[in-house]
This record gives structure tokens, sequence and C-alpha cells, in this order.
């Protein structure tokens, strides 16, 4: 059965045309970060991102290497630099020795420089400087131009961040922070929200108004008490207070009021008797809850899993706080922001460092899809 | 490194294996202590009824336990301190709640939070339901909604820099590097600095929130729209139903549970609002919000006592959404 | 500075890597450092012993650090883990109020450590180190006032050594330009500000400032505006101003404000105009000296800005520094302002004194002078070893400073210091006036009295 035959030419194109819209203005902001993740770091800061698609023109300054590197030729001595990186396509449009004469000169000829030198600077960047008598200067004088660059990309900040020390560890203690975090809370999540939903115990309606509720509690608010109940415990029992125990813990129980109230919609909206005939067959509610409800909330439970998996693998503070900051416990956003470094300016570490952090909550976001089966409940309403 | 590794994998399996085992382990007992021992039928159904009247409190009782320890003693202790000054020392009565109440930043706070309260959850969910519903059917919805996906993925380090690149303001006479200012210049006008702006900058804080929560409503709906039966679509169709008929007449009834959740979690998610006001403006220009008032009280003028304030009322605002829950939950048991 | 520059000044002789690079951290016994400092260490046996610290320091300090310290490790045995986090002061805050510290916490601003210690949360430090700072820092007595906070009982202790200063009191400028235009560097206030209207006149715009930060917006305005208050008021006025002794909205204070406001409220002397001054982000700020043609001229800053200039800037040559003058009617000398990190005991151990007494060796100092972005106030370093001339010249200043005041806003409470002085800066230069923002200063002080 497909709806897809039935829809019309038209209709098919205005669905099209909607989502492509929707999808080009959503993916626009995170086009102008992956963009950035491959430009240079200075480029970063001074011009747009979309400008590093395009050729685009630049005003820039070079100064000239010292009295050392001259040369003696022919006719009196050379100092020669080349101002682009080799195998740069960039071309110089004109130059000038002041900041505001820089369309005095245009490059290829040989132009007077100062009172006994000439300098000739070439349209791909070499720059040849002449004097018939030995260059004496300690410092050398600047050279003002304006330069074409066209695209030009590089996947140096990858290289960066993927390289830095204690990204692999990093990587796998997020994982070991993650997984069972997403895993465990989805569980008791699970068997909380069948019990309000079909089970019949006193408080019911008053637990699920309570789990509503918790859902806004600040997560600042709970981190000192909590805190200090596990350093109480820690001291008593003689086991650190902060672990990966601890960190696993506290992402259980910040998470368990969503998965609940969530789990406990979907599954509250299953065919009430399905359930009823497996009862009255003689089902205790545990065999009910693992053969049945487990399989058909599967698209429930895979869209938290998506949910809590992300949260916990971009989260910073609550591992900060529960795992501790010693060394060999650093996550990646940790790792990150680290390398981010102290002033903050490592943009280019960032740009890369976020799209390198993405990969994984995609790739769990893209398995988990098959889970999101329709047609679940197909011939089970009817007599099942 | 393949210690690490080694340590990871055990960890992972004494987790995920301790708790399974949790709750098979006691499922079983019950059933093996109060299961048909042969007794006779008036003393087996006074032991029926015992077991299933202990089993709920084996599903549920883990989760009570998480939730008390963490979030529901933090809400206890947040309340006594709303009434004790900003060292937790002293019991100073209601004169958090009198500050907060003649405090500028306070009421701005809640005003904005009103704000972002009808514009957030309305346009993420009507998105998320529009994607969802798209992308349903053809054939490259995958990727579309991956990519609607992605602003969820990306974590909100990445997120901030992503809109500094957007809203980015240089002088005039420089290059814009934010993507507004740009489109600005290019039309010909003058590029302006544009979180700064009053009472406009609190919708451009409302964009990214809609821009990353819109990906949360179209995963949570999507499987829910997957969930209609295809017998009663089919047979719609068969009656010469169009397709708004359909979206509207069947699929959105069918639905509207989901809907009501989905709008509920992200309303309630908006009220927590933090890191993007504390990332973009920390609250200047007119843009502060309650939870970023709370970060600031706690954080950085060292007041427990105003700080919990905040966070008190924070939460007693979510009341009305509760209640509006509990009784649509109990309706639809009737 | 394109990568092509790195070639070319890489090949100048002067190895004068620019000050934000991190170069090979001196291997043992090399160089001229004062290695010798190191034997009263290796008689101490500390093994076992694991000391944990948290700053606010990443990369590269935080390495830095660390390599510091390693020489520590290897001649006592102990062993030290430091972190660094982007969010310092709330993690310090969790872990000291929730009983879980480190055992020393850097802190980068003392109010801070002052709001702690009078929470009994820090541990008060061995007398001997007070006196060391006494005995070996220059103005040794204002080092230990610094650190000196009331406990819960309001008794006075000695709770730190600061190490790593920065000086604030500089203008940036870009000395080529300067020839090119034939400016000359000015020596009084009255100087600069004819400076500036020349440039103007020129059709040039004089300076950069920019206060964005982020959480932090608004800091720098505090700095200008405390070296303002120096230039205009008596170092005791100054002291009562950051005690809170005087009001904020003291006529003098607002004076100094409105000073501020002379430089950042002229739309002819901002690069961007005044509406860019809140926004734009004081990593970006400088930049706008190095381009081509500059945009502006000058940048009042502290010594750390030069990590943010263009890669391969040559301090010294390719930018430098003045000092920010005082007035010539006025006779108030040349006072300098700083500031500086103070690091700090949390929870007590056998190893944590002796780490304290380690960075106050003039070799710890020197190992971090020689990687530049580095500057202390110890007497007996050898100033030799600081990593270029200009950052001997900074750290000449702090030694010979004769009116040295530590940084206002640091120094007063978290509320203010981190939150209302920096956020009243910022209404500041969207156009409400000093004195409003002043009053509201002043009645963010009250309420937490």
């Amino acid at each position: 059965m497909s709806l897809g035959t039935s829809q019309t030419k038209t209709s098919l194109f205005i669905k099209h045309a909607i989502v492509i819209l929707l999808v080009t203005i959503w993916t626009l902001p995170t086009l102008g970060l992956l963009v950035s993740s491959v430009r240079d770091k200075d480029q970063l800061t001074t011009s747009g991102w979309w400008t590093a698609l395009t050729t685009n023109s630049q005003t820039e300054v070079f100064r000239l290497p010292t009295a050392e590197e001259q040369v003696a030729v022919a006719d009196g001595y050379e100092i020669r630099s080349q101002l682009f990186e080799p195998g740069a396509k960039s071309r110089i449009t004109n130059w000038g020795v002041r900041a505001d004469g820089l369309t005095d000169n245009q490059p290829g000829r040989a132009v007077p420089f100062d009172d006994s030198s000439t300098l000739a600077l070439a349209p791909d960047g070499t720059a040849v400087w002449h004097s018939k008598e030995k260059f004496t200067h300690t410092r050398g004088p600047r050279l003002f131009f304006g330069a074409d660059y066209p695209p030009q990309f590089s996947l140096d900040n990858y290289r960066e961040v993927l390289a830095s020390e204690g990204v692999g560890r990093a990587f796998i203690n997020t994982l070991t922070v993650a997984l069972p975090a997403t895993f465990v809370p989805i569980l008791i999540a699970a068997f909380a929200a069948y019990a309000l939903a079909w089970m019949d115990f006193k408080g019911r309606f008053f637990f699920l108004a309570m789990i509503i509720g918790l859902i806004v509690v600040p997560l600042q608010m709970s981190l000192i008490p909590v805190l200090k109940l596990f350093a109480l415990i820690g001291s008593t029992l003689d086991v650190p207070s902060k672990s990966y125990v601890t960190v696993w813990l506290a992402h259980t129980g910040f998470g368990l009021p969503l998965a609940i109230y969530l789990l406990r919609n979907y599954m509250a909206s299953l065919p009430r008797d399905i359930i009823e005939s497996a009862y009255m067959d003689g089902a205790t509610h545990f065999q009910i809850f693992v053969k049945m409800i487990l399989p058909l909330s599967m698209p429930a439970l895979a869209s938290f899993a998506i949910f809590q998996f992300l949260w916990t693998w971009n989260d910073l503070l609550v591992a900060a706080v529960f795992l501790g900051q010693g060394e060999g416990k650093t996550v990646m956003t940790q790792q990150l922001i680290e390398l981010l470094g102290s002033r903050g300016d490592n943009w280019e570490i960032l740009t890369s460092g976020a799209f390198i952090s993405i990969a994984i909550p995609v790739v769990v976001f893209l398995s988990l899809q098959k889970y999101f089966v329709r047609g679940l409940l197909a011939g089970s309403v009817k007599g099942g | 490194m393949l210690q690490q590794i080694l340590f990871a994998f055990t960890a992972i399996f004494f987790a995920i294996g301790g708790s399974i085992l949790f709750y098979v382990g006691s499922n079983l007992l019950i059933d093996k202590l109060l299961g048909d021992n042969g007794a006779p039928p008036e003393k087996q159904y006074r032991r029926d009824k015992l077991r299933e009247q202990i089993r709920p409190w084996i599903f549920i009782g883990p989760a009570l336990l998480f939730l008390s320890v963490f979030l529901v003693y933090p809400v206890f202790k947040s309340l006594q301190l709303s009434f004790w000054d900003r060292e937790g020392e002293n019991f100073v009565g209601l004169a958090n709640y009198i500050w907060a109440f003649g405090n500028a930043g306070f009421l701005t706070s809640v005003l904005n939070n009103l704000m972002w309260l009808l514009f957030v959850p309305t346009m993420a969910t009507i998105f998320g339901l529009t994607i969802a519903y798209m992308t349903d059917r053809i054939w490259w919805g995958q990727i579309a909604r991956t990519l609607i996906f992605l602003p969820m993925a990306i974590s909100f380090v990445g997120a901030s820099i992503i809109w500094k690149f957007v809203y980015d303001f240089r002088g005039p006479d420089s290059e814009q590097i934010g993507l507004v200012n740009a489109i600005i210049v290019w039309f010909g006008g003058e590029p302006r600095a544009l979180i700064s702006i009053l009472f406009w900058n609190n919708f451009l804080l409302m964009v990214i929130l809609v821009w990353i929560q819109t990906g949360f409503a179209m995963v949570i709906l999507g499987a829910a729209i997957r969930g209609v039966p295809e017998d009663t679509l089919e047979a719609s169709m068969m009656e010469g139903a169009s397709q708004t008929q359909i979206f509207f007449k069947i699929v959105i009834p069918q639905i509207w549970p989901t809907i009501v959740v989905v709008w509920t979690t992200i309303t309630i998610l908006v009220l927590k609002v933090f890191d993007i006001v504390y990332a973009m403006t920390n609250g200047q220009w007119g843009s502060q919000v309650l939870a970023n008032l709370m970060y600031n009280e706690m954080f950085r003028n060292g007041n427990s006592g105003t700080a919990s304030t905040v966070a008190v009322i924070l939460m007693l605002a979510v009341m009305p959404i509760m209640i509006y829950n509990i009784r649509s939950a109990r309706n639809s048991e009737q | 500075m394109k990568t092509w520059q790195k070639t070319s000044v890489a090949l100048a002789i002067t190895a004068a890597v620019s000050s934000a690079a991190f170069s090979e951290m001196p291997k043992m016994g090399s160089g001229d450092f004062n290695w010798a400092n190191l034997d009263k260490f290796k008689s101490m046996d500390l093994s076992g012993e694991t000391v944990t610290i948290t700053g606010a320091w990443l990369a590269p300090e935080d390495d830095i650090f660390r390599s510091i310290l390693s020489h520590f490790e290897a001649a006592t045995g102990a062993k030290i883990q430091y972190t660094g986090s982007d969010s310092f002061e709330q993690q310090i805050l969790i872990d000291t109020s929730a009983g879980t510290p480190p055992n020393m916490a850097v802190f980068p601003q003392p109010g801070l450590a002052k709001d702690l210690a009078s929470r009994d949360l820090l541990t008060p430090v061995s007398n001997n180190i007070k006196n060391a700072v006494l005995n070996d820092y220059a103005a040794g007595q204002s080092w230990v006032d610094l650190a000196t906070y009331k406990n819960k009982a309001g008794q006075e202790n000695f709770y730190g050594v600061f190490y790593r200063v920065d000086l604030k009191s500089l203008v940036w400028y870009s000395p080529d330009n300067f020839a090119d235009y034939g400016y000359d560097v000015p020596e009084s206030m009255e100087e600069l500000m004819a400076l500036s209207d020349e440039m103007v006149a020129d059709g040039k715009t004089p300076w950069c400032i920019g206060l964005g930060s982020g959480a932090a917006t608004g800091w720098p305005a505090t700095d200008w505006v405390e070296d303002m208050m120096l230039r205009t008021q008596s170092p005791a006025v100054y002291d009562q101003w950051v005690a809170n002794d005087i009001p904020f909205n003291d006529p003098r204070v607002v004076s100094a404000i409105e000073a501020f406001g002379e430089f950042a409220k002229n739309p002819k002397y901002v690069s961007g105009g005044v509406s860019a001054v809140g926004t734009t982000d004081f990593r970006d700020s400088p930049k706008d000296l190095f381009s081509v043609p500059a945009k502006c001229f000058m940048h009042r800053q502290a010594s750390f800005i030069p990590a943010f200039f263009p890669e391969g800037t040559v301090i010294g040559e390719d930018a430098d520094f003045f000092y920010f003058p005082a007035y010539e009617s006025k006779d108030l000398g040349k006072p300098v302002l700083g500031a500086g990190t103070v690091v700090t005991v949390t929870k007590e151990n056998k190893a944590t004194n002796a780490v304290l007494e380690y960075l106050m060796t003039p070799l710890a100092n020197e190992l971090w002078m020689s990687q530049g972005g580095f500057l202390t106030a110890h007497s007996g370093v050898d100033t030799s070893l600081y990593q270029s001339d200009s950052l001997r010249r900074q750290g000449e200043i702090l030694l010979n400073a004769t009116t040295f005041r530590f940084d206002g806003s640091d120094l007063m409470p978290g509320a203010i210091g981190a939150g209302s002085f920096w956020t009243g800066m910022v209404d500041y230069v969207s156009g409400i006036s000093a004195k409003t923002v002043a009053d509201e200063i002043q009645e963010s002080w009250d309420e937490i009295k």
C-alpha cells in the first residue's frame, strides 16, 4: 500500500518544494560552519564564510627580508622573496610602499623602490628587489599589495584536532559515559512508563504529575546537593565520590523524567484490547511487558535513545561535576574546550571539532532509523 | 589504550547487565515466592492479589528512587534555601521573594520567558510536524530528516559558533562576516549590532532554539505518524479523500496526544532555556531569562538564596502544564 | 599575516618567536636558569602524595604549567595533576561547596578567592610562605595584602601566592604605521588626546576598543575606568573605591567613567563607531591595528593581548607598546595597573605547601618567562631570561612601579566585579549616562551588604 501512487504530480511537486525550502533554511547556518572549518584561521575572523567559495580580493602587507638574505648578482645585489605559498593560485593586482599608495604600481615591471633600489613584483608573488650597492638594513621595509585569492581549502584544522593528544582516549571515555547513560535510563523509564500506563496502583496520577513537574527542574540547582550527598556516601563507604558510576547515576537521574513522560505517552496509546486479551490468557504484566510492549514500543524507545545518547555525548557540565576532571577522564567536549585554549580564540579548532564530534550522534541517528517502521500495529488490532 | 578499551567494555557490560538483572531477577523472585504452589483457591487468590500489588512497585521503584535522589531532594533543598540568606546560614522568610518581584532584571526575565513560551513551542512543533509528514514518503526523506536533525546533534558549543557567524556585526566600514548583516549590506542597508537591539534580539535568540528543537519534534512526530494504521489510511483513500483532508482529518487527530506531548516537552524545555542566552548575550540588552538569572545569582553573585528563589518560581510556572496533562491523561483513561 | 610570512620571519636572525608561540620547554640543566633552586626539593620525599590543581588555564598555558611542575615531581616524587576548565568559577564553587575540592586552585580573580575564604573553604597558607612573598616580591607587602582575607570568624589570614601577573596600563600600536604618518609616542595624557585629534584630522581612526567577551562582556571597560581612576585620583581614593568605602556613584568615580567615555563614546575616535564598542570581541579588536589600510592606530590593553595578534606578528617590530600615560597637569606620578592569578590551597595535604614554595622560586618563574606570556613580580629572577625584549621592559615596569594597584574589578565581590560593573559598562557605551550606570552599580553593591 503506498500513499505515493495516489499523489498527484502537483501535490508531489509542492511537497518537494516545501521540503527543499525548509531543509535549505535549516542547513544554511551549519553550512557556514562547515565551510569555516576548512578555512585558514586568520581568514575565519576577517571575512564571511561565503567569500571562501569564490575568488575574493584582499589587501595585505608583507615585510621584505633583512639584508642577510641578499645575494650578489651581475650588476649589484638582489633579495628574492615569495609572497604566496607554493602552489597557491593567488594573483597580485596592485601594490605600493605605503598603505594608502596601494594602487601606485602594477605587477610586472621593476619600479623604483627607494632612493637606491628597484623592486619588481610579478603577478604570481615573486618579488625581486635589486640594488646596485649592498643592502645594509636590519629590518625589511613593508610592501603593501592587493591580491585576488581563489578559493582554497585545507583539512589542517581537522588534522590538528584528530592528532591532538588524548583525543582517542577522550573518545573512548565519552563512549564509556554515553552508552550506559543511554541504556540504563531507557530501561528504568520503560518499566516505569508501563507501570504508569497499564498497571493499577495507588498514587498513579500523583506520580505522573510529579514526573511531568520534574522535567523542569534546572540542572544547576541539583548539582551541589547531589554532589554533597555523593561526597558523604563516598567518605562513609570509602569509595571515590566521583567516578564513572556516579556520572551514570547522574545522567540516569536527570534523564528519567522526560524519558518516562515520552514513553508513557506512547505506551498508553497502544490498543487496550491486545493487552487485556493477553492478561486474560494468564500472562503476567512482566511477560506482557517483555514480550509485547517492548517490541511494539521500539519507535518510542529508539526516539528517546537518540536524544539521550545525544545529550550525554555532548554533555560537559554533568561529566565535569560527577566524573571529575582527572587525567584520563576527560570527555570529548572537554577535550575540545581545552584545545580551544585559554584565550578562546582557536576558532578553527572549534569548527572542525564540532564536526568531528557530530559524526557519532549522526551515525546513531541513522542506525536507529530502522526502528521507525510503519505499521507495527497493522493487523494486531483486529482480533490479534 | 587497549587497557582503556577493555575497561570501558567491562564497565559498560556490568552497568547494563546489572540493570537488566535487577528487573528480571526481582520479577522472577516474586513469581517464585508468591506463585502457584498448590494452595487452596482463596489463599491463592490473595497471593495473586499481593503479588500483583507488589509488582508495580518493582516496575516503578528504581525510577522513583533515582528521581527522589537526583530531582526531588534538590527541589526541596531549593525550596528551603529560597527562605534562607545568601550563604544559607540564616532564615530570612520571604525577603528573597520580595526582592525578586521588585527586581527589574527578574521582571524582564519573566516577560521574556513568556515571549519565548508563545513563540518557540508552536513554531518548533509546526515545523517538526510539517517536515515529519512531508518527508514520510519521498525518496530523499531520510536525507532531509538527517539534515533537519543536524542542529540537535551539534553540541551546544558548535551551535553558538554557527550563530555567531550569522549574527556577527562589524563596523560600517568593515567587511561583514555575519550572514544577516552581509545580506542587509548587500541590499544597501546599514549593518546593525543585531544582538544588542532591544526587544528584537529576543526573537533572534528564539530562532536558534526553534532551529534546534524542530529536530526533536520531527523525530517524535515522525514515529507517531508511522504508527497510524495503514488500514485507516487505505480506507479513506478508497473513499476519495484528498491529501489535505487525510492530513487534517485523519492523521492529526490520531497523533494528537503525541502533538500535545511534544508541545508540552518543548514548552518545559523553553522555560529552562539557558545555554543560548548565556553564550550569545549573557542576558544583556534586555534578553535576560529566568534560568540565566538563576545561574548568575548562584555562581556570579554567590547568593544561593535568590538563586533558589528564581528556581522555585521557575518550577511553579510549570504547574498549569502539569495540570493540563494530568487532566487529559485522566480523560483518555475514562 | 599569511603563512608565507612565517618563512621569512623564521629566516630572520633574531629567533624572536611571537610571544604566543610555545617553543620547547628547557630541559633540566640547560640555559641560565636557576636549576640550583631544585636542590631543596630533592631532599624532600613526597612520594605517594598526589596534588590535584584546578585553574582557568587551557592550551597552551596548561602544558607549560605542567612541564614546570614536572621538575618538582621529579625532585620530590610527588604526583601533580593539573586540569583547566573554561568555567572555572562555576566548577570551583560547586566542588568546594559540595566538599569535593581539588587540593589547590588557581584563581583568576582574587575577589572570588576572598569570597570562598570568608566561607572557610580555603586553607590558610604557612607563615614562611608569607614571609617569602614579603621578601622576594617587589612591593611585597602589597602582594601579601592582596592575598589576605577574612575567614568566617572574621580573622585575617594569608591564603595564597600570586604566580603570573599581567600589566594593564599599556597601549599597543604598530611602530611602522606611526612612522608612516609621522606620529610620535605620547608621553602624557594631554599629548595622547592631542595625538588622537591629529589622527582624526588626518582622516584616520585612532582607537580600537572592544568589550565583547561572551558571558564576561564589559570587562575591558573596567580596566579603562580603573586606569582613569588612578590617573585622576590618588591611590588612597582608588583603594576606597575598590572597598566601597566611597560609594560607586561618588562624583570622582563618575568623572573617571566619563574620562573613559571621552575615548569610547566619541564616534570619530573609535573604529567601527560607538555601536561596535560593546559588541566587538576583545580578541578581534586588536586585529584592526594590522589591517591594510590600518583601521586604527592604538589599542589600550593588558600585556597578554599579543597572543591575539595575527600569527607571525613580532613584538618589538610589528607591534610595540607604550605606557598609557598620566596627566602631566595632575601630580600623580606614573601609576601602574596590573592583575594576576593567585594560587591557593583548598584541601591541604603534605605536598601543598611544598608546591607553593616551588612556585616561589626564581626557577619556576624563569621557566615560564622564557616561554612568553608571563610576567612576575619576583625580584630574584634573572630578567634577561624573558622571552623577548618587550617582555623584559614590561617586567621592569612591574618591578619598578612606584604606585602599583591591582585590577579593581578583580578585587570587588563577584556580584560587582564579575557582574554589575561589567554589565554597567556595556550599558554605558550603549548610551546610558555615567551617573545612572554608577547609581545602578552602587545599588547592586548595597544589596549584597
